[in-house]
This record gives structure tokens, C-alpha cells and sequence, in this order.
């Protein structure tokens, strides 16, 4: 039993949970009436009306109500959303046992000491009916939750059980009217007729203290003072005694079917309550309380909650766990659902069983840990008596079907619990609280001693975090020692990061996040119960609570992402989903809003550009993302969030951001700020603002120094004129000293009276004529002419040198980030706007580029087709030659060296290296030169394609057995062991291995391409040489089936024609061209180039070629044919435009001036070293590789084409296959 | 597993850092470690000194030495003396040869490793084999697996696996040696040996040694692409690891890159690793191709 809440108040006599809010009713001794939300667990209201106890209390299913019955003989009917008492029923004549709505009438079912049960309509707040029988206490009264039944329990030993159909066609059938029940008297006279008593059931042997219906069986159960538990059938016409449950020791209180298990759940005044199950009549479970007596039970209609009243208050509880077992890998979710382990793909959603668990343990399964290397599961089951708790260890079958999922066999042995620490070991915290390592087998590998734990948990590979009462240890189970702990109490679960960097250890109300090390890197207390969590990728932990799904960031800061109805178990987090299991097991997915902690990682992380981002993009706007940003320091980027302008002014000038401060300032236009601005510019020396800030404050004051001080005389002066303006004498005066201006000062002083001050001024400063003049004006009687101090300095202002018009220079401090994209706000904009432009013309280019590929690249050969007669013509780069490493000589190490012969060890001799197998295994050469055994491989060669001369195969040979072996590491300075990656590695065996190739045809006919470029671009030596590297790897490959067979050998071809093509065409340019005889040679050869096989694109450039030379030769009927062939192919329109016009000059005389070797009628094969037609029917020897031909004198020679092989010899062929040696 | 039970290894740590190849952590270790008895300390200072050769400081190993150190250290200093200079070789091996031909003491351990190891670079197994079986502890047995891996035994190197299990299944080495034999039998087991490797690698820290581990169970699996990825993470680790290099050499070319990608290895390889055994047998075999070549010759010439 688990309890989930609990409450401490006078003695609970009634209870009632709300159907759907997280609220239960407690009717208390004391008269109150307690209403708590027992997930939040507070109280929200209490009821204080009745006089002395409340023993019936009930909630309404639909509407905001509920009724309670007292000991003051009243029923009172409450709206709790009102906080108030509706009205009350009076009728009954003593104390009121229990009171209840009806599901869909509007009656409320009472029953009282007067040993009446009444029926009320709360609307009409009338009573409807009295059911009159029991001649004791009517202790409880109940509706039948589908039927016209009531059922009553009373202290003369009787259970009841009552027919109301009659009242209830009397008063809800349509056309009904509401009957008088005027006061008891109607009733006795009618109501025999509305409620007729169908059953007595008589069997306890003392009082009956509680009766309750089966939610759908028609069952009765009911608890009496002999201190049993009777089951009771009913059935149309009778009703009997089933079973009883005898267990209790003292009355039995309340007794209530479990609304969806086959149990009974009891309570008593013996202190316990107990669990009783209905087919075996037996005690399940038994829950006791040291001093308080259970008065009573009630059941949640819907959730798996009970709760029951006692002495000192009332607890809710749970009989079992709801939490599923699950594991999460990758993308895979592994979860127990009715007996089935499911496996749910997080990507497709496909949810399959993937096996049947073993029966037989009555109690579900507590926890699992899977292995993805094996793919085996450990599935944990908790007994009620943890010591009987064990495990089960399973291999998931890799063929499932979903419908009918095998039901392996799995081992199962006793353990609290068990996880997995490697790949093939596991740890079980056995019951003695010690720890065992196991193996795939289910054996006891070692055991280890550990400190005191209770729990054990996954650390990743070779690690446990095992807990104790206060704390959690990281523990090295091959070292057998700790490495850290924390201090954390009580630790349920624990959920670590994708990369194993990051725990979250998740306690009833705590969740700390620690470091692989186990550094605590925050501490989080929730009110609620935390329920689960899970890592989303960007490290964010994202845990649920009863009723909220939160998130935590490694930094501490963690808040609500969104509420929730019931709890959930999350299983994975990505992107803006949660994935979780509801209590049902059924997996579910939950969109949630992350911007808020993404913006928050993101400003821990120092992403400005993504909090940018995020704040012009994501409506993230409100007082406490001001304030939090505010709060941790970064009030720049709250700036970005203000539209008020007094706030965004105050942030200006926390962030010392003049420039965005003056904006607010202007808009707003107050003195305060504009003082306030003042200020902060001044300390920066901003002194331009300063000056608008004293201009708006009208600080003529400080405007006046400002000037001086920044030697702004013009504005100085103009300042004075200001204060004469405003009469402001001292303002005017300050203003002509600061100035200099002498006359002015004097005549100022003159003006305001000052007469001795304005003539010594005057005088002092030499204005004689000024000062003669004022000395005149002196009334000699009564004022006395001041004396002129001749020891008089001048007091002038020194000049200023500049007047400082710049403000002071400031440090360049590297602009914050967002203050450049403040400033940067405008531009931003536009700049998206562009890319946007751009990204289709993106998409574009992406579709030319497919194309290109569709064509094998040849468009790109036609645009810069203008341009390739030129270089062709120049011959292009000519020196480039392969560059062979020549590697100095080097003796190979001495042979090891047998030592003396020890007595007793012999030391093994060599085995048999899966190389020496290759070679065994296969004729193809490939397979011989990846074994290193170069001797065979040009022994299969020669034979098969008759090669004679090794120099161009020296680089593919080494190449080839350079890749043939990997290497590791063994013990450190040592030489490396060698690893011989092999093609049928996954079912060769010992003795059948074949070496992995590394060449592939696909490959050669990728870099095909590049040849054609080389081709296109002119650079035919170039060409020549990689088309012949190709060439040369043919023998090399190893194919799998005919079609590959004969696309080598096509391959072949290719880059035979190319060879002997290009090869006479870098010749023919070579040749000279003075007499008429060498032309006509150049001419017949660039005539058979054009019959050698190429592509389109070199097609058109070598006919053009052709044509040019035949034209000017004169040879225009042979030209003429060129010309047609050329325009066959499609050339571009330029091309084909100027050929049409060669063309037709050709027409005009369709004659060839000069007799050639060339008949392009008659079909001939080329000799590759003479370059001369071989017609059909002459005598040809071939080459055995590349197929050359060549005219008979040159057999036994080497082939011109591949440079290797003997023209005309007599060989196997091609063996690229093993299909070719079957 | 007797020996070790109960009480815990102090140097775990350092033992362990320098098996897997982390040979800086060790060091580091090694010098934070405070040994409880003085044969711990010597035994301490092996595996610095070891970790010390592993990373090629020779210099510091053969200064720190004194000849008034304790036999196991003038065993280690006799391996760095050997592994720094070319020239001594010859002399140092037949000084070796000398001391072994007399009694050996059986409980250094250390010097029994490291005659071996010597052995071993010299290619005679026989002599490394025979003085590995004289030792007992774990690190002789892996070794002895190691020599006859390379000499292609995996039989016998089963069943010496098998008595490390015995000895102590879940140790580092035993694990390692087990990876090392999975990978010569192959099939099945190279996801075994995978495992291992990458074990280790989030367990303590992916080295060099641990991450050619796996690539090369990749390749073995034709992986390229996963192997790819490891080796590239061993490539950002260090840049001139010579089995890196060599790994990648096999690699590119199973990916189908163009030729010059692998010569570029090839030549970084020539460049810093002249003495690798993998160029000593490059440059023999271009050899043995010229020699073969001229058996051959057209019919006719030109």
C-alpha cells in the first residue's frame, strides 16, 4: 500500500473523492468539513455550519456540489464554488449516518438513527420517500450505481436491500408530477408503494455497520460489529450469503469493493485496514495504525485511489504502483505492459509486443533494465514483503510476431534488484543488501562487498550508483570501490543524459543534477511529487511532476513548461515532443512550448544569435522574462523584449546603453529622464547628449560649464545672451567671465548697480575710456571712487586650444553582441528579406547540378566546347608523368632466431595466417596481391590477361596490399596486431576467408567521369594516363554476378578506344605538316579518330577536327560525310549552324581532291601502333587484356594501350569473378 | 581474483590509464597516487616510466634511472634503452640473452615483460613466449596472447584467454585480450570485441588504442563508414599516430577516395613512422615486386 497524503484533524468520519478534480471531502468529529486537494496536498476550504459531527458527505458527479448529513439532524447541500451553504433538509429525527446524491436523479439518499431512510429532491428540496423498516440505527444507506436499488445496513443485524422503481416511475417518468410528500404522514400512507424493501439479509450477528453494491456484478458487501466482512448475492427473486472474511479483530467500520480488481478493502476499529481477495476470501494485504481507529473507506470512482478516516485524520492511498516499467534505447522504448513486453519505435511509431512474459508473480513488474548489445532485458518484481522480491532475465527473440509473441523462457532468481553493468554482466542487489555480478547465464560471477545500500541504479559501463539512507555513490564495481557520493536522501529514480555526462537523481520532492562525477551541479525542491524525467538532445532535463511537465537546466534554473491532468512517466524528449506513458501504459505524445528554456540554455550557453533569433521570432514577451534576464545580468538582451519605453529606459542605462537610453528619453520626454541621462552620459563623457539632456532640462547652470568646459565659446556667448535674456544677472556675469569679455562685465555690473565694481574692472583692465566714463557718473559727495589696486592681474579664461566638439574618446570595448544587433535591427531585417530572395535561386542551382550528374557530366563539356578547339589545338600540358616513389633499399629485419630449447616449454610453431587462406581460397589475382603474395598474383595475371611487363601495375599492387590489413594497438610498446578485414566475414568460418577488395566497380566507372573532363579539357596525356590506371584495375576487381561481369568488360572497351584515340591524336599533332604527303597522313588520321568510340561530346570535337582538316585538304566529299555525322549527334547551335554552312560548300563540288587511306564504308579496326585501318578479313592479333588490335608484325610485343601485356598471347581471359571459375 | 579480492588496488588507476593507452592520465596519476608500501612505489614507478617509453620520452626514463634503482626499474630502463637507439640494439639483446641463459629471477614480473617485449621487436617469439611463461600475472598472460596472435595461434591464445578469465574475467587486460582475440577469430565475435572497446572508450576515455580497437572491428565487419568516423576522431586526437595512419590508409581506399587521398597517408607515414614495422614490410615487398617483375618479359621487344 502506498499512502499518498495524508491529514492530521479531529476524528474523520465521512469521505468523498471529487470524480475528477484531485480533491476529497473529510467530514470531521468536530463538526467541520474539510475540502483538500490531496495532490497539492493543501487544504482549499473549510465547511463550519454543522453542530457536531458530519458523518455523511458526498460529492456531486456533474455539478459543483455536495451534501452532508450531521449529528444536528440537518443535511445540508453546499456549492463549493459558491463557499457556501445552499440549504437544508430537515426531516430526520436524530442523528444522520450517511447522506448521498444519486448518479442521474436529482435525490439525496440519507440515513438516520430514526431508523428511516429518506429519499430528497435537492431541487425541490423536498423529502420523496421514507423507507421505513429497520427497527435500529440505519448506519448507511446507498444507491445502486446503475439499478432502482438501495441498499441499507443497520444495527438490528439486517442489511437491506430496497426496490425504488416505483418512486421513480411516479416521479421522473414524463408527464409526472412531483408528488406531495407533505411531511411523514403522506409517506406512511404512500410510500410503501414507492419503496418496497426486495431483500433482508440477515447473517451478521451483530450490528451492521456499513453496506456497499459491487460497481456491476450484483454483489453486496458488507461490515457488522461480529467483526466479518460478508459477501452476498442477490439475484431477481433472492438474495444470500456468499462468503465472509474473518480477519478483524474489532468492529468492522466500512468494508467497499475495489472498483476495478476482484478485492475487497476493509477497515475496522482494530486499526488496520485490510485487503481481501473476493475469489479467495483471503487477506491480501493488511495496513495497520498504531492508535487510530478506521471509521471509514471511500473509493475514487475513476483513479486507482482509496482513502480512509481515522482517529487523527484521514490518509488517501494507492494499492499498487502505477508506474510501468520501461528502458529507453536510442530510438527504441521498451515497456511491460499486461504481462507483453512491447517495444515501441519512437521514429515510426510502430508499436509491437516483442514478448510474452513469464506468469506467475501476483505483482507487476517494478523496474527493467535492457540491453541493447544483447538485446536481453532484466525485469525486476517488488514483493510486498521486499524480501520476496526477484528478477527475471530474458533474451528478447529477434523474430517476433506481434499478434502471438513467444514467450521465451526467462531465468529468474530472488533480488531486489537487478541492472546490467557491461555488456555481459549484470549486478543484483540481493536481499542480504549485498551485491552480485551475474553473467548471461544467470551466475554468480564474483560478489562485492559494499557499503550499506538500499538501492541500486545504472552508471553507464563497470559503474552502479547505489543508495543509502542519505546519499547516493558512485561505485566502481570492477575496482570495488567508491568513487563519489552525494548527498541526497531517499533517491527513486535515476535518469542519465544520451552521452552519460549528466544524471538527474530524482527523490519524492528533490531532483539533483550531477556530472558524470558525481558533482552535484544543482539542487531543485518541488512542493509536488516528481514523477520522471528525461534528457531532450540539447541537454535540457525535462521532468513531470504530478501535475506539471518542468525543465531543468544544468545551471539551476528550472521552471513549468505546462500542466498536466494526471501524471505521466516521460520516456523521451526531442524537439518540441514528449514522449511519455500515461498510467494506462499507452504511449502517448505531448506537444510542448520550449522556447522558454531553449532561450534560457541559450543564454547560459552564450548563443547570442540563437537568443536573437528566438526573441524577434518567438512571441517570448512578459514581465518574468524581463525580470529574469534583468535578474541574471543580462539586461541588453531584455532590452530586446521592452516595448514600454520607461522600463527599455531604465534597462538602457543599467546596460549603459546611451544611445537606445536617449531614444527612450525622447519618446518619453520627462525631466527625471532626461536628468537621469544626463548623468550616465556625462560619465561616459557622451557629452553631445549631455548637452541635449541640460537643453531639455533647462539646466542653464550646468549647459554654461558644459560649454566652457568643452571651450564652446560660441555657444558660451550664446548662453550669456540667454541669461541676460532671462535677466539672470549672476548667469549672465558667470557667463562673461568664463567668456573674457571684459566691456560685457562691466557693462553688466554697471547695469545692476554696481558702479566701484564696474569702474575698478573697467580700470583694471585698461578700458580706460570706459573707465573715465563711469568715473564721471560717481557723485563725489557721498560715494568715494574706488581705489585701483595697481598690483592688479588680469583674471582672463584661458583660451581653449580646440573646442572639443567629438565626444571623449571611449576604449573600444568590443561591442556586446546585442548591442551590434540593436543596432543592427534595421539592416537585419533587409537581410533576411535577400536570403530569402536568394534561396530559391539556391534551389536552382541544386537542379542544374542533378542534371549535370544525369548527363555524366557532359553539359558541362558543351559550354566550354568554344574554347577546346584552341587548347586542343596548343596540345595542352605535356610534361606531367606519373611520379613513382623510388624507395631507398632497405634489408629485411633477420628472421627470428631460435633460441636454446627449454626443457619444459615449447614454444608453438607458426600458424596459419588468414592470408595464406586467401590465397588458397581464390584465383583471382586481387584476392592474391591483398595477401602479399605478389608472386602468384603476376603468375594469375600473366596467365589470365597476359601480362608481361609489372612497371604499371607496381603502384596498384602496393596500394592494393596496403589496404589489405588493419592494424590495433595491443599492449602498450609493442608492435601493433594486424586485423584482415574480410568480404564474407559474417559466414566464412575459420577456413573459408576472402580478403574485403576495397575497389569497386562502381568506383572505376565514377572516375570515368574525370577522364572524360581530362578528355574534354584537351589535357589528353593526362587523359591517356588515367583512363589506362582504369584499365589496369579491371583485373583487380572482384564482381558477384554476370552483369557485373560484363560491365568490366565494357568498361575495358571504354577506355581501350579513348586510349588509342587519344594516344594517335597527341601523335598525329606531333607530326609535322610541310609537305603534302605529311598532311594527308594528319588528315587520315584524325579520319580514323573519328571511328574510334566515344562519347557525344568528344564525338562532335573530333569530327570538327576532321572536317576542318578534310576541308582544307579539299577533300570535300569526305568532309561532307563528316559534316553530316556531326550534325547527326546535335551539336550546339553555333556549331551546328557553321557546320551546315561547310556543309554546303562542300555540296557545291562533292569531290576529294586527294586519294586517302581511308574508306569510311568499309568497317576496319584500328592498329593501336601503326595507326593504320586493319579491314575486315586482314589478319589482326589482339591484345589479351585491353582487346586491342594490332597489325600480325607486332605479336609479342607490348600493348600499346595498357602497357603491360603481350600482344597475341594465348590466355585464360578476364577472371574478375569467382562465377567465372564454376 | 584471490589476490585481489576484498581489498582494493591503489593503482588501479594508473595500471589501468596505461593499459588503455591514456598514457598522459597515467602519468598524472602516477603522480598523485601515494603508494602505502614501497614495493607499491616500485611498482608505481614501472608504470610511469612505462607510460613515459609508450609516449616515446626515452630520455626521461634512462636519466630518472639510477643504477642504485630497484631491478624492475633497470628492466624498464633496459627497454627504453632499447627502444631509443638503433644501434645499441644488437649489443642490449645479447646482454639479454646473457641474463637469461643464467636464473631469472621469477617474481620480477616487470623484467620478465620486458625481456619479452624486446623479444618481441626483435621477432623472436620463441625467446618472448619462453619468458613469458615464467611470469604469472596477468600482464605476462596478455602478452603471451598478443605474441601468439602474431603468430597466428589464435588456439593457443584461446586457451590462454581462457585461464585469464579464470584468473580474473572482468580485469582491463583480460577484457582487452579478449577483444584482441575476438577480432583474429572473427565472425560473430567482432561485435563482441567492438563492444569492448567502445566500453572502455565511455567508461574511461576513447584513446588512440581504443578507438583503433574499434575501427578496426568495423573494418573487419566492412563498416567503412562507422570505421570512418572513428578514425577521424583518432585523427583529431593526434594527427601523426602511426596505426592511425595505417588504419586510414585501408580505409580510404574501402571508401572509394581518389588515390592521392591515401598516398597523403602514406607519405605522413613515411614522414614521421620510417621505422614502422608497416614500411619496413611496405618497402620489402616494393622490392620483392621489382624482383619478380624482371622474371617477365614480352615475347618480342620493340
Amino acid at each position: 500500500m502506498l499512502t499518498k497524503f495524508e491529514t492530521k484533524s479531529a476524528r474523520v468520519k465521512g469521505l468523498s473523492f471529487h470524480p475528477k478534480r484531485p480533491w476529497i471531502l473529510a467530514s470531521l468529529h468536530n463538526g467541520v468539513i474539510q475540502l483538500w486537494d490531496y495532490r497539492m496536498c493543501t487544504l482549499i476550504d473549510k465547511f463550519d455550519e454543522h453542530d457536531g459531527p458530519v458523518r455523511g458527505i458526498d460529492f456531486h458527479k456533474q455539478q459543483p456540489l455536495f451534501v452532508s448529513g450531521g449529528d444536528d439532524y440537518k443535511i445540508k447541500v453546499w456549492n463549493y464554488k459558491l463557499r457556501r451553504c445552499l440549504f437544508t433538509l430537515l426531516g430526520h429525527l436524530d442523528y444522520i449516518r450517511t447522506t448521498f446524491f444519486h448518479h442521474e436523479y436529482p435525490w439525496i439518499l440519507s440515513a438516520s438513527d430514526d431508523q428511516t431512510i429518506r429519499i430528497w429532491n435537492w431541487q425541490s428540496r423536498t423529502c420523496v420517500c421514507v423507507l421505513t423498516g429497520h427497527n435500529h440505527y440505519v448506519m448507511c444507506a446507498q444507491f445502486h450505481p446503475s439499478e432502482d436499488l438501495v441498499v441499507s445496513a443497520s444495527l438490528d443485524q439486517t442489511v437491506r436491500v430496497w426496490d425504488i422503481s416505483g418512486l421513480r416511475k411516479k416521479n421522473l417518468s414524463p408527464g409526472a408530477v412531483e408528488t406531495e410528500v407533505r411531511g411523514i404522514s403522506g409517506v406512511d400512507l404512500f410510500g410503501a408503494s414507492d419503496a418496497v424493501v426486495k431483500h433482508v439479509l440477515e447473517g451478521h450477528d451483530r450490528g451492521v455497520n456499513w453496506a456497499a453494491f459491487h460497481p456491476s456484478m450484483p454483489l453486496i458487501v458488507s461490515g457488522a460489529d461480529d467483526r466479518q466482512v460478508k459477501i452476498w448475492r442477490m439475484n431477481e427473486s433472492k438474495a444470500w450469503e456468499l462468503d465472509t472474511c474473518r480477519g478483524h479483530y474489532n468492529n468492522v467500520s466500512c468494508a467497499v469493493f475495489h472498483p476495478r480488481q476482484e478485492l475487497i478493502l476493509s477497515n475496522s476499529e482494530d486499526k488496520s485496514i485490510r485487503v481481501w481477495d473476493m475469489s479467495k476470501r483471503t487477506g491480501v494485504q493488511t495496513f495497520r495504525r498504531d492508535h487510530d481507529r478506521f471509521w471509514v473507506l471511500g473509493a475514487h470512482p475513476n483513479l486507482n485511489l482509496f482513502a480512509a478516516g481515522h482517529d487523527s485524520g484521514m490518509l488517501v492511498f494507492k494499492l499498487e504502483r502505477e508506474r510501468p516499467a520501461y528502458a529507453v534505447y536510442g530510438n527504441m522504448l521498451y515497456y511491460v505492459k499486461d504481462r507483453f513486453l512491447r517495444q515501441l519505435d519512437f521514429n515510426s511509431s510502430k508499436d509491437t509486443a516483442v514478448m510474452q512474459l513469464r506468469s506467475g508473480s501476483k505483482f507487476p513488474v517494478f523496474s527493467m533494465s535492457y540491453n541493447p548489445a544483447e538485446n536481453a532485458v532484466l525485469l525486476c518484481t517488488r514483493a510486498t514483503n521486499l524480501e520476496n522480491s526477484t528478477y527475471d532475465l530474458y533474451s528478447i527473440p529477434k523474430e517476433s510476431d506481434s499478434q502471438n509473441p513467444d514467450a521465451p523462457e526467462g531465468k529468474r532468481s530472488s533480488g531486489l534488484t537487478a541492472v546490467w553493468v557491461a555488456r555481459n554482466r549484470f549486478a543484483v542487489l540481493d536481499r542480504m543488501h549485498s551485491l552480485l555480478i551475474k553473467n548471461l547465464k544467470n551466475e554468480i560471477v564474483k560478489k562485492v562487498q559494499v557499503p550499506s545500500c538500499e538501492e541500486i541504479f545504472y552508471a553507464g559501463t563497470g559503474s552502479l550508483l547505489l543508495r543509502d539512507a542519505d546519499g547516493v555513490t558512485l561505485f566502481d564495481v570492477q575496482q570495488k570501490r567508491s568513487l563519489a557520493t552525494v548527498k541526497i536522501a531517499k533517491v527513486k529514480y535515476v535518469v542519465w543524459s544520451a552521452d552519460t555526462s549528466h544524471v538527474a537523481l530524482l527523490a519524492k520532492h528533490a531532483i539533483m543534477i550531477c556530472n558524470r562525477k558525481l558533482e552535484s551541479l544543482c539542487n531543485i525542491h518541488e512542493n509536488i511529487r516528481v514523477k520522471s524525467g528525461a534528457w531532450d538532445e540539447s541537454g535540457v532535463f525535462i521532468y513531470t511532476t504530478s501535475n506539471h511537465i518542468k525543465y531543468a537546466l544544468t545551471s539551476g534554473d528550472h521552471g513549468i513548461i505546462r500542466t498536466l491532468d494526471l501524471p505521466i512517466y516521460v520516456t523521451r524528449v526531442r524537439g518540441n515532443s514528449v514522449y511519455c506513458l500515461d498510467r494506462e501504459c499507452r504511449p502517448r505524445v505531448l506537444t510542448i512550448d520550449p522556447t522558454e528554456y531553449r532561450f534560457k540554455l541559450a543564454l547560459v550557453n552564450r548563443k547570442y544569435e540563437e537568443v536573437l533569433h528566438m526573441v524577434r521570432n518567438a512571441k517570448l514577451v512578459g514581465q518574468s522574462i524581463i525580470a529574469y534576464l534583468q535578474k541574471k545580468g543580462y539586461p541588453e538582451v531584455a532590452l530586446h523584449f521592452v516595448k514600454d519605453e520607461k522600463t527599455r529606459f531604465s534597462l538602457a542605462l543599467e546596460c549603459g546603453n546611451i544611445e537606445v537610453a536617449l531614444e527612450a528619453a525622447k519618446a518619453l520626454d520627462e525631466r527625471g529622464c532626461w536628468e537621469r541621462l544626463g548623468e550616465a552620459a556625462l560619465l561616459q563623457g557622451h557629452h553631445q547628449v549631455v548637452e541635449m539632456c541640460y537643453q531639455r532640462t533647462k539646466n542653464f547652470d550646468k549647459l554654461t560649464f558644459l560649454y566652457l568646459i568643452t571651450g564652446n565659446l560660441a555657444k558660451l556667448r550664446k548662453m550669456m545672451k540667454i541669461a541676460e535674456i532671462r535677466k539672470d544677472m549672476s548667469g549672465h556675469y558667470q557667463g562673461a567671465l568664463y567668456l573674457g569679455d571684459v566691456s560685457e562685465r562691466v557693462r553688466i555690473l554697471k547695469n545692476c548697480g554696481q558702479k566701484s565694481l564696474a569702474y575698478l574692472t573697467a580700470a583694471t583692465h585698461g578700458m580706460d575710456e570706459e573707465a573715465e566714463a563711469l568715473k564721471e557718473t560717481f557723485d563725489l559727495e557721498k560715494e568715494t571712487v574706488p581705489e585701483v589696486d595697481p598690483n592688479a592681474q588680469l583674471l582672463q579664461p584661458p583660451p581653449p586650444i580646440n573646442p572639443l566638439d567629438t565626444n571623449w574618446p571611449l576604449l573600444t570595448v568590443s561591442k556586446g553582441f546585442f548591442e551590434g544587433a540593436i543596432a543592427a535591427k534595421g539592416k537585419a531585417g533587409q537581410m533576411a528579406a535577400d536570403m530569402d530572395v536568394e534561396a530559391p535561386g539556391g534551389e536552382g542551382w541544386g537542379e542544374d547540378a542533378e542534371l549535370q550528374l544525369d548527363e555524366d557530366g557532359f553539359m558541362d563539356a558543351q559550354d566550354a566546347l568554344g574554347e577546346e578547339g584552341v587548347a586542343k589545338e596548343e596540345g595542352g600540358g605535356w610534361e606531367v608523368e606519373e611520379d613513382l616513389d623510388l624507395p631507398p633499399e632497405l634489408e629485411l629485419p633477420g628472421g627470428a632466431g631460435g633460441g636454446p630449447e627449454d626443457g619444459f616449454f615449447v614454444p608453438p610453431t607458426k600458424g596459419m595466417n588468414p592470408t595464406q587462406l586467401w590465397c588458397n581460397n581464390s584465383q583471382l589475382p586481387v584476392d592474391h596481391i591483398l595477401a602479399g603474395s605478389f608472386e602468384t598474383a603476376m603468375r594469375l595475371l600473366h596467365d589470365q590477361v597476359g601480362v608481361v611487363q609489372f612497371g604499371p601495375y607496381k603502384q596498384l599492387f602496393m596500394q592494393t596490399l596496403s589496404r589489405g590489413r588493419t592494424c590495433f594497438l595491443g599492449l602498450p610498446s609493442l608492435p601493433c596486431l594486424r586485423g584482415n578485414p574480410q568480404r564474407n566475414w559474417k559466414d566464412c568460418g575459420a577456413k573459408q576467408g576472402l580478403p574485403a577488395v576495397g575497389l569497386r566497380l562502381s568506383d572505376l566507372i565514377a572516375r570515368l567521369q574525370q577522364c572524360y573532363q581530362l578528355t574534354t579539357a584537351g589535357r589528353f596525356e593526362d587523359a591517356v594516363e588515367r583512363f589506362r590506371a582504369i584499365l589496369l584495375s579491371v583485373p583487380l576487381l572482384v564482381v558477384d554476378n554476370k552483369q557485373e561481369i560484363a560491365e568490366a568488360q565494357q568498361l575495358i572497351t571504354i577506355c581501350r578506344e579513348y586510349i588509342v584515340g587519344l594516344t594517335m591524336e597527341t601523335e598525329r599533332k606531333k607530326l609535322p605538316k610541310e609537305t603534302l604527303d605529311q598532311q594527308k597522313r594528319l588528315c587520315e588520321m584524325a579520319a580514323y579518330f573519328t571511328h574510334c568510340s566515344l562519347q557525344p561530346v568528344h564525338m562532335v570535337l573530333v569530327l570538327r577536327t576532321a572536317l576542318n582538316l578534310f576541308f582544307k585538304l579539299k577533300n570535300f566529299k569526305t568532309a561532307a560525310g563528316f559534316a553530316r555525322r556531326l550534325l547527326e549527334l546535335g551539336p550546339k547551335p553555333e556549331v551546328a549552324q557553321q557546320t551546315r554552312k561547310i556543309l554546303a560548300a562542300c555540296e557545291k563540288t562533292l569531290t576529294d581532291t586527294h586519294q586517302l587511306n581511308y574508306d569510311p564504308h568499309n568497317p576496319f579496326d584500328l592498329c593501336a601502333a601503326s595507326y593504320t585501318p586493319l579491314y575486315r578479313g586482314r589478319p589482326v592479333e589482339k591484345c589479351p587484356l585491353s582487346g586491342a588490335c594490332y597489325c600480325p608484325p607486332y605479336k609479342g610485343q607490348v600493348c600499346r594501350v595498357t602497357q603491360a601485356t603481350e600482344i597475341g598471347k594465348d590466355v585464360i581471359g578476364l577472371r574478375v569473378s569467382p562465377l567465372q571459375f564454376r | 581474483m584471490a589476490a585481489q579480492q576484498g581489498d582494493v588496488d591503489e593503482l588501479f588507476d594508473v595500471k589501468n590509464a596505461y593499459y588503455i593507452g591514456s598514457y598522459q592520465q597515467c602519468i598524472n596519476e602516477a603522480q598523485k597516487v601515494k603508494p602505502s608500501t614501497p614495493e607499491k612505489e616500485v611498482e608505481r614507478d614501472t608504470f610511469l616510466y612505462r607510460a613515459y617509453i609508450a609516449q616515446r620520452k626515452y630520455a626521461v626514463v634512462m636519466d630518472d634511472i639510477k643504477a642504485s634503482s630497484s631491478p624492475e626499474l633497470q628492466a624498464v630502463k633496459m627497454f627504453a634503452e632499447y627502444r631509443s637507439n638503433e644501434g645499441k640494439r644488437d649489443a642490449i639483446v645479447a646482454e639479454l640473452d646473457k641474463k637469461m641463459a643464467k636464473s631469472v629471477d621469477v617474481a620480477n614480473t616487470t623484467f620478465l615483460l620486458m625481456a619479452a617485449s624486446i623479444y618481441y621487436h626483435e621477432m623472436n617469439t620463441d625467446a618472448a613466449l619462453r619468458t613469458l611463461h615464467q611470469g604469472e600475472s596477468l600482464e605476462c598472460m596478455a602478452m603471451t596472447i598478443q605474441v601468439l596472435l602474431s603468430l597466428d595461434r589464435v588456439d593457443l591464445a584461446r586457451k590462454e584467454l581462457k585461464k585469464m578469465q579464470e584468473r580474473d574475467e572482468d580485469a582491463t587486460l583480460t577484457q582487452l585480450s579478449m577483444a584482441w582475440v575476438n577480432i583474429a577469430v572473427g565472425g560473430e565475435k567482432l561485435q563482441d570485441a567492438y563492444y569492448i572497446f567502445q566500453e572502455m572508450s565511455d567508461k574511461f576515455s576513447p584513446t588512440l588504442l581504443l578507438l583503433n580497437g574499434q575501427a578496426a572491428c568495423h573494418m573487419a565487419q566492412n563498416k567503412w563508414e562507422e570505421a570512418e568516423g572513428v578514425l577521424q576522431e583518432a585523427l583529431d586526437k593526434d594527427s601523426s599516430h602511426p596505426e592511425t595512419l595505417i588504419n586510414l590508409i585501408v580505409l580510404t581506399q574501402h571508401l572509394g577516395k581518389a588515390p592521392e587521398v591515401t598516398n597523403r597517408y602514406l607519405s605522413q607515414l613515411k614522414d614521421a613512422h620510417r621505422a614502422h614495422p608497416f614500411l619496413r614490410d611496405y618497402l620489402a615487398k616494393e622490392n620483392e615486386f621489382d624482383r619478380l617483375a624482371m622474371q617477365y618479359a614480352p615475347t618480342a621487344t620493340v
